[in-house]
């Protein structure tokens, strides 16, 4: 009776300390990856702070006359050029 | 002792005649306590041990646990990036990224091939003399450049040099250059607000950094994570109320009228009549905030805010204001300016021209020096300094910007009649170019003035009354007359838009005297008339061409404006006039 008892006992705690072992490695694994993806947004964070400061490098006003003068032939609008329609107006 | 006992213990230790056992010395019976003392000292030594452990173990453990952790644990700093600084429209105005240091060990790196560390001298930028100079070096840390970009770094660290290292940093970009600079300011390469609003909120900006403990195994992957140490908080973005279009219009509008006139400098700032926020502010000349290695103070200087010099004539309708309000003129109220001066307590006051009899609406309009007086000598001076107070002018202002300054107001009771006189067309005090703006809030509004901000304001403020909505009414009715064909800022028609303002001419002081020849032009004025959204006050220091008057100068600066930035804002026109008549020979104001 009391062997009995004693092997299912001791199964019982090979069985328990193997799953313990699980456990921390799954732990182990897990805590990695999630350091993996922290450092992918942060890095992806940096790259939209880059982007943002690109997009703002890229629209700067002088830079779009510039191009809208030169590339695109453009000119500014005058009143003089303009028909503005009033709602209402006769 | 026998004969056979002797010869088979020849070769035993009692030869000499004792057998060991029997030895004579081992008979002495020691005393008891002796070994019952060795037992107890035995005994003691374990209990002191086991004392000990359970001591280490149990009650005072902390100080060994903290040392064990020491070596096992490892704390990671955790930056906080400093926040960004955007326009009223979230355009990045200010943005740090993360780039290194480039340091080095003088002797590792003196010890690799010689084209290697050319190639390092190439990357860095540097000329090969100069590297070997900075590595020439007892020290055992030197930095060879800061703040480099990430894509050199990685070629840097592609070299495979050894005692080469970085360090993370980083360094604050600013994709307006030189159009925002004044306004947003810079920081040092400590990320370290220096200037502008990058000093102003420097700690809201900052953030703290933090750090958390891991556990590291041998291979430098965290194995455990222990949890935060200090939470790290990131620096927080700032939102001014600056419009980039706007700032930009501006800054075009004041960098042409500096070359145009041949100025030495010009300066403008654009005010949200509604909200108060400061929608543009433009100085010229300016400098570049990503490369400062040739900065002057001339560059630095910031002519809206820091600078302050005498208001000249723009400060007529303040003047006016005041007489209107209290009843003392109406705007047809006649002053005789003949001969076109007078003299207050033997100094005598100028007109340029004899103006003659003219109303208040014409003294705004023609701008007449001696007019202004008259009607300041209808005033007591205490209401004049309770006006100039209540306007702002004299008084520390509270926009919260680094350096502002407050102009000069001298208390009432030291004015002379001819310095009150003077200062009627504004002589004798001075203000900045944006408490001038501020002013004109009175007119703009009705007749209450609002603080100014710098950062995005979501609800309105809550005005204060300095004058009457008639009053101001009135008085805006004299500042468009003022803007047309025979006033002095006709230079400042704008088509499509009625436009109203005022020019005024200062002498700059050279020797201890006003001198005729070195002037600042300048314009305040308000747009569009009909439901006002825009004060603009521009500055053009020093023209040197043959236009040196605000009217000549600062007024078509501010038309070029007014133009751009009201279509810039989709305000609708208010006037059909689209051809503008500009007097050939327009009416210069008094100085």
């Amino acid at each position: 009776m009391s062997v009995k008892l004693n092997v299912v006992l001791t199964a019982l705690l090979v069985a328990c300390a193997l799953s313990v072992v699980n456990a921390r490695y799954q732990a182990r694994h897990l805590l990695i990856e999630l350091e993996r993806l922290q450092t992918h947004a942060h890095q992806l964070e940096i790259d939209w702070a880059q982007l943002q400061l690109d997009q703002s490098t890229l629209g700067k006003n002088e830079r779009i006359e510039q191009i809208a003068n030169a590339e695109l032939a453009m000119s500014r609008l005058t009143p003089a050029r303009t028909q503005y329609l009033t709602e209402g107006a006769k | 002792m026998t004969r056979s006992a002797q010869k088979s213990g020849a070769r035993v230790a009692a030869s000499k005649g004792v057998a060991f056992s029997k030895s004579p010395v081992l008979a002495v019976r020691l005393p008891d306590w002796r070994s019952r003392l060795v037992l107890f000292v035995l005994f003691a030594a374990f209990a002191a041990l086991a004392v000990r452990a359970v001591w280490l173990q149990g009650v005072s453990n902390q100080f060994l646990q903290k040392q064990g952790k020491s070596r096992y644990e490892r704390t990671l700093e955790l930056p906080a990036t400093r926040g960004r600084i955007l326009d009223r429209n979230g355009a990045v105005l200010a943005s740090s990224l993360p780039v290194r240091a480039v340091w080095a060990i003088p002797e590792d790196v003196l010890e690799s091939p010689p084209e290697k560390i050319r190639a390092l001298a190439g990357l860095l930028e540097m000329p090969e003399a100069e590297l070997r100079k900075k590595l020439d070096s007892d020290r055992s840390f030197v930095y060879l450049k800061r703040q480099v970009e990430m894509p050199i770094v990685d070629q840097i660290l592609k070299l495979k040099i050894d005692g080469i290292d970085t360090r993370k940093e980083y360094k604050r970009f600013y994709p307006q250059g030189e159009v925002m600079t004044h306004l947003v300011g810079f920081t040092n390469v400590e990320d370290k607000g220096q200037e502008g609003m990058e000093l102003q909120h420097q700690k809201s900006l900052m953030g703290v950094p933090g750090s958390r403990r891991v556990i590291k195994d041998r291979l430098g992957h965290i194995a455990e994570d222990l949890g935060m140490f200090r939470e790290p908080h990131q620096g927080r973005d700032l939102t001014l109320s600056v419009d980039s279009k706007l700032q930009y219009i501006a800054f075009t509008s004041i960098k042409n009228a500096v070359e145009k006139f041949n100025a030495k400098a010009g300066a403008a700032v654009v005010l949200d009549v509604h909200t108060g926020e400061v929608l543009a502010l433009a100085n010229f000349p300016t400098y570049n905030p990503n490369d400062r290695s040739k900065l002057t103070g001339e560059q630095l200087r910031n002519r809206v805010i820091t600078d302050t010099f005498e208001p000249g004539s723009t400060i007529k309708p303040i003047t006016v204001a005041l007489g209107l309000e209290t009843g003392r003129i109406t705007p047809d109220t006649v002053f005789d300016n003949n001969p076109g001066w007078m003299t207050v307590t033997g100094k005598r006051i100028r007109d340029t021209h004899n103006y003659g009899v003219q109303t208040v609406s014409g003294i705004i309009q023609k701008s007449s020096n001696m007019g202004a007086a008259k009607i300041a000598q209808l005033i007591p001076q205490q209401e004049m300094w309770e006006m100039y107070t209540k306007v702002g002018y004299g008084q520390a202002p509270r926009y919260g910007f680094p350096g502002a300054a407050a102009g000069r107001v001298r208390p009432w009771k030291s004015w002379r009649p001819i310095e009150y006189a003077n200062m009627a067309f504004g002589h004798g005090l001075s203000v900045s170019l944006l408490q001038m703006a501020r002013s004109y809030m009175i007119f703009a509004r009705n007749g209450d003035i609002i603080p100014l901000s710098f950062l995005k304001v979501n609800e309105e403020p809550v005005g204060q009354q300095v004058i009457s909505p008639k009053t101001a009414a009135q008085v805006r009715t004299m500042l468009e007359s003022v803007v047309g064909p025979g006033g002095t800022a006709s230079r400042a028609q704008v088509a499509g838009y009625r436009v109203g303002g005022k020019t005024g001419t200062a002498e700059k002081i050279v020797d201890g005297r006003y001198s005729r020849t070195i002037n600042i032009g300048y314009f305040a004025g308000i747009a569009p008339m009909s439901k006002p959204r825009f004060i603009i006050a521009v500055m053009i220091d020093e023209p040197r061409g043959i236009y040196r008057t605000g009217g000549s100068v600062a007024a078509p600066t501010a038309a070029d404006l007014f133009s751009n930035a009201l279509r810039a804002a989709n305000v609708p026109p208010d006037s059909s006039i689209t051809d503008i008549i500009i007097p050939e020979v327009p009416l210069e104001e008094s100085m």
